[in-house]
């Protein structure tokens, strides 16, 4: 198991190592002049063409990209163009905001998502079945930036209860976990049902329930077991999205994350804190992968890496 | 079920109707500990000198202050840290004499070694500094005595006070700057001599300041200010119902006539300086022809626009410099005529009885409902048979395309917003007109080219007395406005929403509110924001 771990590990630089190049090749071939955009449109041209010079573009990419790769393996992001500060700092100061509403939403999302489906599936066909999926049906439709104002209104102006965004205190993290679970909450609840019902068909729990044992032991302790695989891969797949994607949601709610600063850098130009921000980025969706993969010989014991 | 829901319901929404009530009722409160304004964007850098968004130049102004200032009301110049100044008459040296007994945050003495320092630094090519341009003038700078500055020119610079009002040229405190090394760009602590002090800047989400107790001026009447970092208009907007915040900027725009209304808040809205306008390439096909350009002009009707797309947050210009510049001169009473017979007319002389087709470029989401207003001329040009293509870019592709060469340039006509930090009609006209300003030297996307006019923008520049100034920039007003290189548009407003209980909330034409009290001005006396 600990050699698995390493050597996934030791693939992992590679894949990483391909998501540098094609970040820095993106970034760079769509039109923008970071200097410019930086300075603003009333700076003069000859303050402009000192800081592209400072920033090294007057450089051919080559060059540019074997001074990123030769910082890299240093572990040093460079700085960025904006604040002039080190990447590594500006990430480090929007990560635990990013961690911390992913983390929060993808514990709702999968102890409400699989709740449900395991509610649906129990009881297939019925009226609250059709609800249950209903609402699933709403919580991937709904377009985040909407629900979230929603809530917002209902919950900030209205009510009173919550702070209409922002971030510091627990009750900060209370309305963008919501919204920001929503999605994977139906996601979760409806793969949980249909991965139960296709269990249900099966021998083993004809079996279990012939032998009388009660409905409640037969779905948890062994249809749950067994059709948890699917369900995994899909909480793993939202987790990995919720670190990197939750761009919208911390938009909405003002919450000082990863995604926001992601989205800031790509409209400067500010190639370093893209570079970086993706390369992060990457690397956790790689981690959250190799957790699913080690989760899987878990749940059942017929998978063994060696 | 479905009964107890519906009981739920009807109690959420009595609860909310009640809740509502009492928020409209706004009664007298106490003044808040911490004020709190939200923000569009994050700070980029503190550091005065190194401003590069009016925003965040805003939020400096709280704890840096300049020698001189600009009134928001008069629109003129008034004495911040310096109390007097002069200029020779050959106009190029200025003294200044100081504010007595003034002292920085970090408690170090505000003087003229402090007023050197903070301008040689300014020359320091280490220092990035967006609006260099404006610096460049200045030749030397002397400490005469303990409270006076003497700075010279290497050439006459008629702007020269009004340049100084912005933000770039606050004074700072030589220690604190020095102390700090490479940690003042993000925190710049007990530098400034302004009426609040840097405390801390959280990335991305909030910059809180505290009270400076030794301020000079009026007492600060906060004991915290925090600026929350909230790029999402609708939840600015948010903030401020929910109490959240007491001042948000730039809520969404279609709400803002519904905000008017509303007994919760109040909108504070002013003109700016920004002139909106769609450039056309003058040496593109038609366009080389003044008789279309006018045509372009006669075809739009600005004031139905601005009502019905705008939500009326614009004003007509009248001119090519916007009204509270210095130098404006009136050209066109009413802004230029809507008359579609008159375009068509312009457009048969010129051989285009049956029109053209045209690329047309706008942003999306830069200016206030640039997008739509864009197709909504484009609707327009359709009736005198001018097929315009609307088409939109994000921003940093559309500034690279604007700083494209003339031989490359994609540009037949496109929408741009011009501000300019200073309240002087120079920055609009020879920014914009003088054809040295061309992409990608500058970036004038008209490609305007007149001799006259150059000549007129270069002597402009150089003449110190003030009324044969304004006489020349009046001559140069006229002649552009007739070659007619844009479409005349528009001057954006710029607006605020603020709590009820938050009075006295300015807006500066420079897309700027009040940072709390304005200097004391001959007429209008000293302007503070207030609690009632």
């Amino acid at each position: 198991m600990g050699l698995y771990l390493l050597r996934r590990l030791g693939l992992a630089v590679p894949t990483l190592l391909g998501v540098t190049v094609v970040v820095f090749a993106l970034i760079r071939l769509i039109p923008g002049d970071p200097a410019r955009l930086i300075l603003g449109l009333q700076a003069s041209e000859d303050e402009v063409a000192r800081l592209r010079v400072e920033l090294g573009l007057d450089r051919p990419l080559y060059v540019q990209y074997a001074r990123f790769f030769a910082r890299l393996v240093r572990g040093d992001l460079g700085y960025s163009a904006v604040t002039r500060e080190p990447v590594i700092g500006e990430i480090g100061s929007r990560l635990p905001a990013t961690v911390q509403l992913a983390v929060s939403s993808i514990v709702l999302a999968t102890l409400v998502g699989m709740a449900a489906g395991i509610l649906s599936a129990a009881r297939q066909y019925s009226a609250l079945d059709y609800l249950v999926m209903t609402v699933a049906l709403f919580g991937v439709s709904l377009p985040v930036f909407w629900l979230g104002l929603m809530l917002m209104l209902l919950f900030s102006v209205y009510l009173n209860w919550l702070p209409a965004g922002g971030y510091g205190t627990p009750a900060h993290l209370v309305l963008p976990t919501v919204a920001l679970a929503a999605f994977s909450v139906a996601i979760i609840a409806r793969m949980t049902r249909s991965s139960l019902l296709e269990v249900f068909n099966q021998d083993y729990i004809r079996t279990a329930r012939a032998k009388g044992l009660h409905g409640r032991v037969v779905i948890l302790r062994h249809a749950l077991k067994n059709a948890l695989i699917p369900v995994i891969t899909v909480i793993g797949l939202q987790f990995g999205a919720l670190l990197g994607g939750a761009i919208l949601t911390e938009t909405v709610f003002a919450w000082p994350g990863m995604g926001r600063l992601l989205v800031s850098a790509i409209t400067a130009r500010d190639y370093a804190v893209v570079q970086g921000v993706v390369l992060v980025f990457a690397g956790l969706f790689t981690l959250v992968n190799l957790a699913v993969d080690v989760l899987y010989a878990y749940v059942d014991p017929r998978i063994h890496y060696g | 079920m479905v009964k107890t829901l519906n009981r739920t319901a009807l109690a959420l929404v009595l609860v909310a109707g009640l809740v509502g009530l009492q928020q409209v009722q706004a009664p007298a409160q106490a003044v808040p500990r911490q004020l709190r304004v939200a923000i569009g964007i994050d700070a980029d850098r503190l550091d005065p000198a190194e401003q590069t968004t009016t925003t965040i130049a805003n939020v400096v102004d709280y704890m840096f202050e300049t020698l001189v200032d600009l009134h928001p009301v008069k629109n003129e110049l008034v004495p911040r840290l310096a109390t007097r100044w002069q200029v020779s008459r050959d106009g190029l040296t200025y003294t200044f004499t100081l504010r007595r007994g003034v002292r920085f945050h970090d408690g170090t003495p505000f003087n003229a070694e402090a007023v050197k320092f903070t301008f040689e630094r300014l020359q320091d090519p280490r220092v990035a500094v967006a609006l260099r341009f404006l610096v460049q003038p200045i030749k030397s700078v002397e400490a005469v005595g303990e409270d006076t500055v003497r700075i010279t020119l290497s050439k006459v610079t008629p702007t020269f006070l009004s340049d100084l009002s912005t933000t770039q040229f606050a004074i700072v405190s030589p220690a604190a700057v020095q102390r700090a090394g490479d940690r003042w760009r993000a925190a710049p602590v007990g530098g400034g001599t302004g009426p609040y002090v840097f405390k801390e800047w959280r990335r991305g989400d909030s910059i809180l300041l505290e009270r400076n107790p030794a301020y000079w001026g009026k007492k600060p009447l906060f004991d915290e200010i925090l600026f929350r970092v909230v790029p999402e208009a609708g939840t600015r907007l948010t903030q401020v119902l929910a109490g959240d915040v007491h001042q948000a900027m730039l809520p969404p725009a279609p709400d803002v006539k519904r905000l008017r209304r509303d007994p919760r808040v109040t909108v504070v809205e002013a003109p700016s300086d920004r002139v909106i306008f769609v450039a056309m390439n003058t040496q593109w096909g038609p366009f080389k022809d003044v008789r279309v350009r006018q045509a372009m002009n006669y075809a739009i009707n600005k004031k139905a626009i601005l009502a019905s797309v705008l939500f009326d947050l614009g004003t007509v210009v009248d001119s090519p410099c916007p009204s509270m510049m210095f130098g404006y001169s009136k050209v066109q009473e009413g802004g230029w005529p809507f008359n579609s017979t008159k375009a068509k007319q312009l457009l048969a002389e010129a051989g285009y009885k049956d029109g053209f087709e045209v690329n047309f470029f706008s942003p999306t989401g830069r200016y206030i409902q640039d997008f739509q207003f864009a197709q909504a001329i484009a609707a327009q040009l359709r009736n005198v048979n001018i097929r315009a293509n609307v088409s939109t870019m994000d921003w940093p592709s559309y500034v690279a395309m604007i700083q494209t060469p003339l031989e490359r340039t994609r540009i037949q006509m496109l929408v741009l917003g011009w501000a300019w930090p200073v309240l002087d009609c120079d920055g609009v006209l020879y920014g914009q007109f003088h054809s040295s300003n061309h992409p990608p030297r500058g970036l004038g996307p008209a490609f305007y080219s007149n001799p006259k006019v150059d000549q007129l923008l270069e002597r402009e520049r150089q003449e110190p007395n003030v009324e044969r100034r304004k006489a020349i920039m009046k001559e140069a007003q006229e002649i552009i406005w007739h070659d007619a290189p844009w479409i005349w548009l528009w001057s954006q407003k710029w607006y605020v929403v603020t709590a009820k209980n938050l009075e006295g909330v300015l807006i500066h034409p420079i897309e700027k509110w009040t940072a709390l009290c304005e200097p004391e001005a001959p007429a209008v006396g000293h302007h503070c924001v207030t609690w009632k």
